[in-house]
């Protein structure tokens, strides 16, 4: 399996679940070991300080449920010196959290919103989202949708997975199709809506049922 | 080198809760011990002296006088300090598998700072070094407070009295906890960091491969038993008593510290290379 996810865009790995979506975000950030080939970012293998300059936010948050929103924010500010606490605020703004929370006792929604959070108010290049979108509300969605076109992600490779193209096909860039853990088909979004006036969904339909 | 010691602050804290408990159940059950068992002998004395009229030198003679040692003995003071023990057994496989479980595994956030990933096993290491040593310490702070509760309650005639070193020296149990000499100390309590440094890369071992990394670390755990021992083996069954005490003594120590470089090197690996989220 072979791709690149270039800075500036938004790179969506689509498939049904199962075909090892996560398993290649897990893989990137080392967080399970691969047999054979590379993996690069920026040209180079991952060491630790490659964690100041790409994130991952997996689909369950990865903070302390006892902690407080603030008290997250705080670990982040402590380990990490590309943490903005700037921009930190400003999502909270964005996404009306509250910072005396406990994560333990927000909805479903928000805590997928202070997940992002933990890992957008990072000053990185690459972003790596898993699912970000399923299991919440649809306000929610929305709201997290208005975060991929607004300049919290503008100019950063983002890398996001999905099995369902629907709520982001008008924010992806490029497309990367898996099927059991090999590349289906890899392609530009806007090529093929302009040049040969199809949407995501209508060359998934291709590729999967033949 | 920061980042390690942001990390025992943090790794402590969560434990924190666990610890004041544990602590704060010594405390009152050892302190009731000091009145049960000192109770319980008055009474008797009470009972035999003034009810049914024993002189107090027969009373004495027949019951001997009461020393502290009879409330170490008492399940009173063992055993808040067998559940101590037990907390800290059981905390060195929780310190890790509670970052596993549930839904916001958090180990995803532990593996993704930006630094060495051994800085994690070291921190985790450190906390339950601190935890044994914390409970130590406040054993030692209450042990003196104990005696003067039981000399308080005890009349000087009826009781034996022994110094701290005595009461520790004729406990074996308690003078693993609280060595007698400096050495002993450094070698026990090394000892101990031997033992949980290979449970950690055992359990690492079950945390990359799963099944089959618990056959690892099994035998992992085995071949270094059987390595620590070899020397004591060596010398008794076969060499026949070739070794001079130090020399054994020296052997052993860097056996150990062989085995610790190890098991520091193994998790370091497993924790970069293997680790499975």
């Amino acid at each position: 399996m072979s791709f690149t996810a270039k800075k500036g865009e938004i790179t969506c790995l689509i498939g049904i679940n199962g075909v090892g979506k996560t398993t290649i975000l897990n893989a990137i950030m080392a967080l399970t070991p691969i047999n054979k080939g590379q993996i690069l970012i920026d040209g180079e293998p991952l060491k630790e300080k490659t964690f100041e300059k790409i994130t991952f936010i997996p689909d369950a948050i990865t903070m302390l449920p006892q902690m407080t929103v603030a008290e997250a924010m705080e670990f982040m500010n402590d380990f990490y010196t590309t943490w903005n606490q700037e921009r930190a605020t400003e999502l909270l703004g964005f996404f009306r959290l509250n910072q005396t929370d406990r994560i333990s006792s927000l909805s479903k929604g928000n805590t997928a919103k202070v997940n992002l959070l933990l890992g957008l108010a990072l000053d990185v290049d690459y972003v790596l989202m898993d699912e970000p979108f399923s299991g919440i509300d649809m306000f929610s969605r929305e709201e997290i949708a208005n975060v991929f076109t607004s300049h919290l992600i503008e100019n950063r490779g983002v890398i996001i997975t999905t099995h369902e193209v629907g709520d982001i096909e008008h924010l992806i860039d490029k497309v990367v199709l898996l099927d059991d853990g090999i590349v289906t088909k890899e392609f530009d979004a806007e090529d093929a809506r302009e040049n040969e006036g199809k949407s995501v969904i209508d060359v998934m339909r291709e590729v999967y049922v033949r | 080198m920061k980042n390690y010691g942001k990390l025992v602050n943090f790794e402590f804290n969560r434990v924190a809760k666990l610890f004041a408990v544990l602590m704060g159940i010594t405390l009152i059950l050892q302190i009731a011990g000091v009145f049960v068992e000192a109770r319980d002998y008055l009474n008797m004395a009470n009972e035999k002296i003034y009810e049914e009229m024993m002189p107090k030198a027969e009373f004495l003679e027949t019951f001997g006088q009461m020393s502290f040692l009879q409330v170490i003995r008492s399940i009173w003071f063992l055993g808040p300090i067998g559940l101590c023990v037990a907390g800290v057994a059981f905390y060195i496989f929780l310190i890790w598998y509670r970052d596993w479980v549930g839904k916001n595994t958090f180990v995803y956030r532990l593996l993704m700072l930006p630094t060495s990933r051994l800085n994690i096993f070291f921190a985790k290491i450190t906390t339950i070094m601190i935890m044994t040593l914390g409970f130590v310490a406040f054993q030692l702070i209450l042990l003196p407070i104990e005696i003067v509760i039981f000399k308080g309650m005890v009349p000087v005639d009826f009781r034996n009295d022994m110094g701290l070193t005595e009461l520790v020296g004729s406990m074996p149990e308690l003078s693993i906890i609280i060595p007698g000499s400096f050495l002993e100390f450094i070698l026990y309590y090394g000892a101990g960091l031997l033992a949980v440094s290979i449970l950690f890369t055992g359990i690492l071992f079950e945390r990359s491969f799963k099944w089959k990394g618990i056959f690892a670390a099994v035998a992992y755990g085995a071949v270094a038993v059987v390595l620590f021992i070899a020397p004591l083996l060596l010398q008794e069954f076969v060499v026949d008593g070739f070794f001079y005490p130090i020399e054994l003594f020296v052997l052993e120590i860097v056996i150990g510290l062989i085995l610790l470089a190890a098991s520091i090197w193994m998790s370091g690996f497993l924790l970069k290379k293997k680790i499975t989220v």
